[in-house]
């Protein structure tokens, strides 16, 4: 690569914007992207984790291609090529999950189409590809796509744990806690407690930072 | 050069669509085989499950993979497959019924006198055999889908595997739990040489003693109708096959 | 005419696309802030699906699925190009959104100025594409029952995008907990408003 600032691959500033997303300024939590795909897949921890990857993959993929057509695309057309790409990206995806994980590719099901609406991807391009050198790019996209993994990973922890007492489809609440009367919580599994639990997570995530905290 | 022109602007739409296309087309020919073995390994486990004779967890644990576990074990005891036409002849072979299980949709799209369906019949260690009948049908949201077996009686219902596409979670898509399709086993599907098939009764232990009837779920009324429907129609199709073949 | 009322109802109320599915959560939450914005997005929402879900029908049955291209020459019946159905429905939304907003703002300045602003971010509103996955995931026998689904959808999410932005309104002076405020509270609101809604699954049609 012909970096002229001869700028170290991990330098203090690129870590940064591989690092960031995960805490103060995570996707999901504080900029209130991609909720979309979050919440429908996090019944189980499974395809939760599998969402994150691939929206991870196509996040940084995305950065680092529109990153390098960035001074050739006519103003014009730019949201087209922007959503042209990510498609092309998600249905390699797609097909990739079909091929190899065909049990989570079914469960998933239209949910993988929707990475190409995930606001997180677009936004990045947006606020960052599109003006920023290949690699800062790429690391950007793996970071925000990490930040939203551990939402992902969270939620699908604490709601296959309590709704239906699994962890990645093994029993792991012993059944003499079932004799003392413990019951699974079947809402956990339902669309409404995810949309509470992620409401629950900006609050713990806000009480301990507060300068995120909205006047 | 004006990056701003029509001219840029179009031939660069233009040469992104190709590029773009031509590689999508090579991955999904690429992939395609791979796609397939997978497809293929679920319908097989599926007719292997029906007749109980695909344990999940055996599959997953075999070393030489799941895919080749199915493949040994449906070629171990599914002893014949062939096509079936309206009046319950014989028309086709074992890899034509296989390549209709995949177009099922397209199979009952054919008016009821040009229908060809598949049937497969298993023979188990023991000797047993069962006559395995492919339906297909619609649910609430999507197609459902599923396996019956039929004991060497071709009267008695000796297990049912169902699938669905999209219905809802927890309601309609528990069509698919063992407590829903085991309450077709044992089941009858002719009353005195009258076809009658299985219906979907609603209220919890409503079909108890009906020979001809299960419980619906609860809160899945349309998708369990769907089901009804299905077996009830689909099955309805193979009734000459079945008459021939009890009378021999 | 039954089944057509059916799907209607259900695709407000029973599987909402916000309170069951999620979709469109992002202009969701950012453009619920007044009624009167909320009402804009909701409109311009409930217009794109009815327009692009019907399109996409077309093109899913006569081009994409397997077998689809029979009608041009029998030749090309064992082709199968559903792999390119994302990229070809994201394409048809992204231009019919383009032309909309052309043709809304030549004849009819008025109503442009009013749902403008949120066109363009439609054609990233997860709720559009969504529809047209789940008409193509739900196999609809014919193109009324594509479009009444469509016209459901838009509507159940014009009707949720009304009443959190309404609450919204309404809770502007409580006493909120401090990190609760804003975004927090309204996800915690829409699951509730979900919880109220799941009482409709009961119904039967």
């Amino acid at each position: 690569m012909s970096n002229k600032e001869k700028e170290p691959f991990f330098s203090a500033k690129n870590m940064k914007l591989l690092t960031s997303p995960f805490g103060a300024n995570n996707p999901v939590t504080v900029q209130i992207l991609g909720i979309c795909s979050a919440l429908a897949v996090t019944a189980k921890l499974k395809p939760a984790l599998v969402m994150s990857l691939s929206v991870m993959v196509v996040c940084a993929f995305a950065n680092l291609i529109l990153s390098l057509m960035r001074n050739t695309i006519p103003s014009r057309i730019r949201i087209i090529v922007q959503l042209v790409v990510v498609a092309a990206l998600v249905i390699l995806v797609d097909q990739f999950l079909k091929a190899f994980v065909y049990d989570v590719s079914k469960q998933l099901s239209v949910f993988v189409g929707l990475i190409i609406t995930n606001c997180i991807i677009m936004g990045r391009l947006e606020a960052f590809a599109l003006n920023n050198k290949p690699w800062p790019s790429f690391l950007d996209g793996i970071g925000n796509g990490i930040g939203y993994g551990i939402i992902l990973v969270v939620l699908g922890f604490f709601r296959e744990l309590l709704g239906a007492g699994t962890i990645w489809g093994y029993k792991v609440i012993p059944e003499a806690v079932y004799d003392f009367g413990y019951e699974n919580n079947g809402l956990m599994l339902l669309p409404p407690m995810a949309l509470i639990s992620v409401g629950i997570i900006i609050w713990i995530h806000r009480s301990r930072d507060k300068s995120l905290i909205e006047k | 050069m004006n990056k701003q022109s029509n001219t840029y602007t179009i031939f660069y739409a233009i040469i992104m669509v190709v590029i773009v296309a031509a590689v999508l087309a090579v991955v999904a020919a690429w992939l395609k085989p791979i796609q397939q073995v997978n497809i293929d390994t679920e319908k097989k486990s599926a007719i292997l499950g029906s007749v109980s004779l695909y344990n999940a967890e055996e599959a997953s644990n075999d070393p030489a993979g799941k895919d080749a576990y199915v493949d040994k074990a449906y070629k171990e005891f599914i002893v014949d497959a062939f096509l079936v036409n309206s009046k319950g002849e014989r028309v086709g072979d074992a890899t034509a019924a296989f390549t209709v299980l995949g177009e099922l949709k397209v199979a009952y799209a054919a008016e009821a006198s040009k229908r060809e369906l598949p049937v497969f019949i298993s023979k188990d260690k023991a000797g047993k055999v069962n006559y395995i009948f492919p339906v297909y049908g619609k649910g609430l949201w999507g197609p459902v889908w599923g396996y019956i077996a039929l004991g060497g009686d071709l009267n008695t219902i000796s297990g049912v595997v169902l699938d669905h596409k999209g219905e809802t979670p927890g309601l309609g898509a528990e069509i698919t739990a063992p407590e829903f399709e085991g309450q077709y086993i044992g089941k009858k599907i002719f009353n005195n040489e009258e076809f009658v098939g299985v219906v979907v009764t609603k209220g919890a232990g409503s079909s108890e003693g009906n020979d001809h009837a299960v419980d619906a779920i609860t809160g899945g009324t349309i998708t369990c109708r769907g089901v009804q429907n299905m077996v009830v129609g689909c099955m309805s199709d193979y009734v000459p096959f079945i008459k021939k073949t009890q009378l021999k | 005419m039954e089944n057509l009322l059916s799907i209607f109802v259900r695709s407000i109320f029973i599987d909402n696309m916000v309170f069951a599915f999620f979709f469109g959560m992002c202009s969701y939450i950012a453009v619920s802030k007044s009624v009167k914005t909320a009402m804009g997005l909701g409109v311009a929402v409930i217009f794109v699906m009815i327009v692009t879900v019907p399109v996409n029908y077309l093109l899913n049955v006569y081009v994409l699925s397997p077998g689809a291209l029979a009608w041009i020459s029998p030749e090309y019946a064992s082709i199968d190009l559903s792999f390119l159905s994302f990229i070809l429905f994201i394409a048809v939304i992204a231009s019919i959104v383009q032309l909309v907003e052309m043709i809304v703002e030549k004849f009819s300045p008025s109503l442009y100025n009013q749902l403008g602003i949120f066109l363009p971010l439609i054609a990233v509103n997860c709720a559009i594409l969504g529809g047209s996955l789940f008409m193509q995931e739900r196999e609809y026998a014919n193109i009324g029952e594509a479009t009444v689904f469509a016209l459901g959808s838009g509507i159940g999410w014009w009707l949720a995008i009304i009443g959190i932005a309404a609450i919204r309104e309404k809770i502007t002076y409580s006493n909120i907990p401090a990190p609760l405020r804003g975004v927090g509270i309204t996800f915690i609101i829409t699951g509730l408003m979900g919880i109220a809604f799941m009482t409709f699954l009961g119904i039967e049609l």
